[in-house]
């Protein structure tokens, strides 16, 4: 029995450079790529929380 | 590469080609990590029991889902200046032991950024920033409240400059929030994109080592003030954030302690100290990655109760994720994200501070060491040792160059003891996506 529980996002951009610098999110020590988002990502989902 | 775990009586095979998580049942997992992982006995397995697992493999590695090709080629990076990390004063009003910044000192004498330089570091920014909109800035120190008139001077400054550069600011603040008063939460929350507020937890934890220049703990000093302004900062970023180190191995009470604390967005670091009573050897490994499981646990139940936090490193988003470049090129620090310290200095981030051999330039002008910013430019995953055959190596991108630096004398070599809690923290949040994905279907 195997079940898919998440695949990546079809992405129509890669380096637009628009994510958050990395080290600005939490930690300052140990902060990684993988706890990030794509902003693009995020505001095409979330519009009304983008200015 | 494919990577076979458990976790918390689950079963994953996670496709590090594709970015792709998958359940299975324990056969299967322990069949994937004997043939693809070299981990356990392929013999135990009947011809009859291989055949059927295969069929289900080939069925996802024909949607590109299992054995996807991974790229090995390296993306050109930006040359443009994105981010910087001002230290707007290297002065702290605490003196807490394990502080990397020699207790907001540097190693150096105490001083503050004077409004000139600061605002060099935003001409900088901007000037040397190319087509990039959106530019990030945060402030640092020691304590940046203890500067907050300077604080306000450069953030108008910035908005009045970037409005003629066709430039975003965005700023962050990290601070101890001793100085929180009205007037600075006012302010970090007209201005401020995101604010860091540091507090490890439960107050004998936290006074055992976060103290006054007095040598009294600060908890007090600061809880309410915290509380004070996350119920002010509406949905609006912020991270309450704690450093675990040798001495609260069960540091998962006090991310419940801070959860319970009404505190949503919650980070918890390994320390980074050398010192010995307080350091995080390889001995401590097995308790800390245990204690990863337990906060799992708490986590995911607050969540099945309706009382659910974000709990930093158990973010995995493996669907919205950063794009392939960002994954291999990793922080960009001494290339696209630097730190200027008081006297306009610049550094690679924030941990190279005051280490003159990554002294880079100066916001007062001439180019940065060309040199050094071609070596941090070159640093990508694709040059960090032994992570081509790590399953988290598209979600970690070899690490933190600062910490690899510090501990192993190479930016390209991973520190062992960060991987190991790594890939332990990257397991949790697979399966947190998961049960969460779960509890969404119903």
């Amino acid at each position: 029995m195997i079940k898919t529980v998440a695949k990546p996002s079809e992405r129509k951009v890669t380096g637009c450079g628009e994510c958050r610098s990395t080290c600005q999110s939490a930690c300052k020590t140990s902060c990684t790529v993988g706890n990030q988002s794509c902003e693009r990502i995020t505001r095409e989902q979330n519009p009304e929380k983008v200015k | 590469m494919v990577h076979a775990f458990a976790c918390m009586g689950k079963n994953y095979i996670y496709d590090s080609g594709s970015g792709s998580l998958h359940e299975c049942d324990e056969k299967t997992k322990n069949y994937v990590a004997a043939k693809y992982e070299g981990c356990g006995d392929i013999s135990a397995f009947s011809e009859n029991e291989i055949s059927e697992m295969e069929k289900d493999l080939e069925g996802l590695k024909k949607e590109g889902l299992f054995l996807a090709e991974e790229v090995s080629v390296y993306p050109p990076k930006p040359s443009e200046v994105k981010a910087l990390c001002l230290h707007i004063c290297h002065d702290c009003n605490l003196r807490c032991r394990y502080c990397f910044a020699d207790e907001g000192a540097y190693h150096s004498a105490r001083e503050f950024m004077s409004e000139e330089t600061a605002k060099a570091a935003i001409d900088f920014l901007i000037k040397n920033s190319g087509n990039r909109k959106v530019l990030e800035v945060d402030f640092f120190g020691g304590e940046p409240l203890m500067c907050l008139p300077t604080i306000k001077k450069v953030v108008a400054y910035a908005r009045e400059r970037s409005a003629a550069a066709g430039k975003k600011f965005l700023f962050t603040t990290t601070t101890n929030a001793l100085l929180l008063d009205d007037d600075a939460i006012d302010f970090f929350n007209r201005e401020m994109e995101n604010v860091v507020l540091s507090i490890d937890g439960r107050k004998e934890v936290h006074d055992a080592i976060r103290k006054t220049v007095n040598g009294k703990g600060s908890f007090d000093l600061v809880i309410d003030k915290i509380k004070k302004f996350v119920r002010s900062r509406g949905d609006k970023s912020y991270y309450v954030r704690g450093t675990f180190t040798s001495r609260n191995l069960d540091f998962s009470k006090d991310v419940i302690f801070l959860a319970e604390n009404g505190f949503d967005s919650i980070s918890m670091e390994p320390v980074v100290t050398d010192i010995p009573d307080l350091a995080i050897g390889e001995e401590h490994l097995p308790a800390i990655n245990a204690e990863y499981e337990t906060l799992l646990a708490r986590y995911l139940d607050k969540y099945d109760r309706g009382e659910g936090f974000n709990f930093f490193h158990f973010n995995v988003d493996l669907e919205g994720g950063v794009c392939l470049q960002k994954k291999v090129s990793a922080c960009g620090a001494g290339n696209e994200y630097f730190s200027v310290v008081p006297n306009g200095d610049i550094y690679p981030c924030h941990q190279f501070a005051g280490d003159k051999n990554f002294l880079m330039g100066s916001v007062f002008g001439g180019e940065l060491n060309a040199q050094i910013r071609s070596k941090f430019a070159e640093s990508c995953l694709f040059t960090r040792q032994g992570c081509e055959n790590c399953f988290a190596k598209f979600i970690c991108s070899g690490g933190c160059a600062a910490n690899n630096y510090r501990y192993e004398g190479d930016i390209n070599k991973p520190y062992k003891i960060t991987c190991s809690m790594m890939k332990k923290r990257i397991e949790c949040g697979m399966h947190a996506l998961a049960h969460k994905k779960e509890r969404e279907k119903g």
